[in-house]
């Protein structure tokens, strides 16, 4: 226990005369919002650039979704204002639709999930959940935020340049992305820069949460959600690097034209200019070696904010909190050998796929127990449905439909059929919009107050959620069916298929229930800005929750606590019967039952200065 | 466009026509109920909980942190049951997949795909495939035939139509001359990526007669929706009908404008007569 906690004393004590002394050196405008080193600033900048990268995500998503139902018809509005070689009178073109899918995938992945799951709330969470003053490196740490942005402009610059930008689809698989144009070369640096990013975030987070606990921080006493971003940080630095050094060869092959992943004798326009022998499948191999660990290092985090927000809304425990740890480390373990799932069909050796089969089943076994322990925790509790829960909830209920879809897609046999159809769209997105963003939703309204000192509305917060619910399942459900038709995904035109003219209408239904889905992210959008402005001064403790982040000032100012940090006990000590109240902060020591806990509940009531 | 709300999802398959076909959509369909019933559960609960213990000021919430037997047996039967459907799948997957579970070919043919359809090849009337040679395919010799072996002079080449008969071991040797591609023919539940610089075997029998569709399941650029092409499966009868009308027609070719062989090696007589 005590090899771990470094002595919080110290810290705390300064962060606590700080906070009567702000005039002392106060911290320049572009010191204090721009080049920041304060996690919470950063972790706002993450916050805001991966918002708006879902808008911008979220407008591909609905001209790719018009294209699929209403083929080559202007595009309403819009269509008149994008140039010739996008859109003819209006229509999408196919090579448009192409640079839209790939970047749409590009952009929701590597600039949306991964910077609000890992940076938004790994840089909010950590130092304030483990009781610390910010993290151990935080230069570094402003570096990651700050290569964020430059990536995203390069890899959105691809529209503005000539062939337009990348358009192999974000898994870029050579050799159609070995032998494109300037936009995927765009795509492989900025990819290469959020990868660096990533790295950056995760060795500071292993970093501090191995150094910087406060006292009585163990291990097993920290909150699932730091739990999950420390496993989550493991898989980065063991992940990314794959992914960086297979970038850099799809570089070279691009720029050099070296021949890592182009094969001898290719009928191109640009065969001639490769010697060949490389081989294309090793891209894949290399790149879901990355992405399928990816794939949880997206939804990790959001299981330790959904465990954490049902836990306190539910008034419970969580039910199997080592469970929990450890169905995360089996799912980490086993992500790494699981990759070839994603290349049954790809014409590896048939004897590959018998093995990533087996391990892919087993993988589903800690997600089921996840799943279980949910449910356990929420039984007999007393569940309050504020936002955040309403969120955390629709996270296990999507999940549970995304991680049974994922067993028919293991099942190598069947994945025949399924693979690389809108089955596979449907799952991406039950995994994805579903679990991720919807687990993201939830952590946006339960940790707003402690990131901005201001409530949301919980009114707009409702709305916002019941329609993004309703619309989501509208939207993505019938995918699966579409899939079980056998609609291949990343095409420009179904129609031209006689098997698949009769999905018209299903495709026109799902495009008008994906934009209210669309439309109804304004909601969030403007509840974030209203509130910003006029919400309710939040208290310190709005939710009544027990995990350390609770005992900062309402809005916590650099260094993050006014008073020193103790751990008394776990994160989840909720409804303990032998206390009159249905919660127990970790930080609030035992012995004192009577006079104290009565200051700590009105200075909960005063809310943060 | 609402169809899907009140009908099984098992009725959207398109017709199934291969030998594989029906137990590949019965593997589907078990697994299928059994997310059926999972789901039923799961939600069941889920709903059933919100609903029971939704929040009352009375009341507190149960202080309980778990329990190892229950631990124990929601890991333990989920995995029984997962691996069961994993041995299960083996079995289909080498059946289907696995090159020593290829069945002796009734009928070979070549397919390589290119941005954007795909090339067809017969052995032609001598039933041998002429050599082939990456390094001499151009778009006019797809396949890359070597010029100097006379089994290649009467191969059939056709452009996304291919013609096969019913009741037979099809085996497809596989390929693609530029980027990645993938071999998707619906109906026969058959789906394999196309490699370049790669000759990847698949197999599949058909049998009902009919025309069905051929489509590219891999992003290959802008032109991939476009790669769409034609499966005629026919009778024995009519499929050696069909293929003795192009095959006629090669000879009479092959005899009217006999083939030159292009090399500065010995001369080669009687190619014609090869067979
Ligand atoms: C029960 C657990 C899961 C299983 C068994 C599973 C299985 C699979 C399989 C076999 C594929 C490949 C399908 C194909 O391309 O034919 C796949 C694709 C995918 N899965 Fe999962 N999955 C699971 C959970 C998840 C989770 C939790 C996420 C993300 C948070 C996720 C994200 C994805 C994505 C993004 C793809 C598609 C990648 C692409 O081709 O674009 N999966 N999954
Ligand atoms: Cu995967
Ligand atoms: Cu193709």
């Amino acid at each position: 226990m005590d090899t771990a906690t470094i002595s919080l004393h110290e810290t705390t004590n300064h962060s606590h005369d700080h906070d009567h002394s702000h005039d002392h050196h106060e911290l320049s405008f572009v010191q204090k919002y721009i080049f920041s080193t304060d996690h919470k600033v950063i972790a706002r900048q993450f916050l805001f650039v991966a918002l708006f990268f879902l808008l911008v995500g979220g407008f591909m998503a609905m001209l790719i979704r018009w294209q699929l139902a209403y083929p080559g018809e202007a595009i309403p509005l819009i269509g008149k204002f994008l140039p010739d070689t996008l859109v003819a009178g209006g229509a999408i073109q196919p090579n448009f639709y192409a640079q839209l899918l790939s970047m749409h995938g590009t952009i929701m992945i590597f600039l949306v999930i991964i910077p609000l799951a890992v940076g938004a709330f790994g840089n909010q969470c950590i130092p304030l959940m483990i009781g610390t003053d910010d993290m151990a490196l935080p230069k570094l740490n402003m570096y990651s935020f700050w290569l964020v942005p430059p990536a995203g402009m390069l890899v959105c610059a691809g529209f503005f340049v000539e062939g337009g930008s990348a358009a192999a689809g974000w898994t870029s698989y050579p050799t159609l992305a070995a032998l494109a144009d300037k936009g995927q070369t765009l795509w492989l640096v900025g990819m290469f820069l959020v990868g660096f990013s990533s790295i950056m975030g995760a060795v500071n987070y292993i970093t501090t949460i191995l150094n910087k606990r406060a006292k009585g921080m163990t291990m097993f006493r920290m909150p699932l959600t730091v739990w999950a971003l420390f496993i989550t940080a493991i898989l980065i630095t063991l992940g990314t690097p794959v992914l960086a050094a297979a970038i850099s060869m799809q570089f070279m092959d691009q720029f050099l034209h070296t021949s890592f992943f182009v094969p001898s004798h290719l009928v191109h326009a640009k065969g001639a200019l490769y010697s060949g022998g490389g081989q294309p499948i090793l891209w894949q191999h290399l790149f879901w070696f990355y992405s399928h660990p990816a794939v949880y290092i997206m939804i990790l985090p959001t299981m330790g904010i959904v465990s954490d927000v049902l836990s306190t809304f539910s008034r419970k425990p969580i039910f199997g909190y080592k469970a929990m740890i450890f169905a995360i480390m089996g799912i980490a373990f086993l992500g790494f050998i699981v990759w070839g799932h994603h290349m049954f069909q790809s014409g590896m050796n048939p004897l590959l796929g018998t093995t990533f089969m087996l391990s892919t089943i087993v993988i589903a076994v800690p997600s089921a127990i996840k799943i279980f322990n949910w449910l356990g925790t929420i039984w007999r509790g007393n569940i309050k449905f504020a936002t955040a829960n309403l969120n955390a909830l629709a996270f296990i209920a999507t999940f549970v439909i995304g991680g049974l879809s994922g067993i028919f897609m293991a099942s190598a046999p069947v994945d025949i059929y399924i693979h690389d159809t809108y089955f596979i769209v449907a799952h991406i997105h039950y995994v994805l919009f579903g679990g991720s963003l919807f687990g993201i939703f939830a952590g946006i309204y339960y940790w707003f107050p402690k990131m901005f000192g201001k409530m949301l509305n919980e009114s707009w917060g409702r709305k916002h959620f019941y329609w993004s619910f309703a619309f989501f399942n509208l939207t993505f459900y019938p995918m699966h069916i579409l899939g079980v038709g056998g609609h291949m995904r990343r095409v420009y035109d179904p129609y031209v298929y006689d098997f698949l003219k009769h999905f018209q209408p299903m495709n026109q239904f799902i495009t008008i229930s994906a934009f209210i889905l669309g439309a109804s992210q304004l909601i969030l959008i403007f509840n974030i800005l209203w509130s910003l402005k006029y919400g309710r001064n939040a208290p310190r403790n709005p939710w009544r929750a027990n995990t350390l982040d609770w005992a900062a000032p309402a809005k916590p100012g650099h260094g993050n606590f006014d008073k020193d940090i103790t751990v008394y006990r776990g994160p989840y000590e909720y409804s303990h019967p032998d206390r009159k109240l249905d919660y127990w902060p970790q930080w609030e020591a035992p012995e004192v039952v009577g006079d104290e806990n009565k200051s700590q509940v009105s200075s909960l009531s005063h809310g943060g200065h | 466009m609402l169809e899907w709300l009140y009908k099984d999802m098992l009725t959207f398959f398109p017709e199934g026509v291969s030998t594989y076909s029906k137990q590949l959509d019965d593997m589907f369909a078990v697994i299928y109920w059994f997310s059926v019933v999972i789901f039923f559960l799961t939600y069941g609960l889920l709903i059933a909980f919100i609903i029971k213990y939704r929040f009352n000021p009375n009341r507190k919430g149960y202080h309980f942190h778990g329990s190892n037997a229950l631990e124990f047996t929601w890991t333990l039967l989920p995995s029984i049951v997962f691996i069961l459907i994993g041995l299960w799948s083996e079995d289909m997957w080498t059946r289907t997949k696995s090159e020593w579970r290829v069945p002796h070919p009734d009928v070979s043919v070549e397919v390589m795909a290119y941005q954007f359809g795909w090339n067809i090849r017969y052995p032609g009337p001598d039933g041998v495939f002429g050599k082939k040679d990456r390094s001499q395919m151009t778009p006019s010799n797809p396949f890359g035939i070597d010029k100097n072996d006379p089994a290649g002079f009467d191969d059939l080449i056709t452009m996304n139509q291919i013609h096969l008969p019913i009741n037979k071991n099809v085996v497809v040797n596989l390929s693609t001359m530029d980027v990645i591609h993938s071999f998707f023919l619906p109906n026969f539940r058959v789906k394999q990526d196309a490699l370049p610089g790669q000759w990847i075997k698949i197999w599949f029998n058909g049998f009902k007669s009919g025309k069905y569709e051929l489509a590219c399941a891999e992003l290959c650029g802008s032109g991939h929706y476009s790669m769409r092409g034609e499966v005629f499966m026919q009778s024995e009868v009519e499929y050696d009908k069909w293929l003795d009308e192009k095959y006629s027609a090669i000879k009479a070719n092959l005899l009217a404008n006999p083939p030159a062989l292009p090399t500065p090696t010995v001369e080669e007589p009687a190619k014609e007569s090869h067979h």
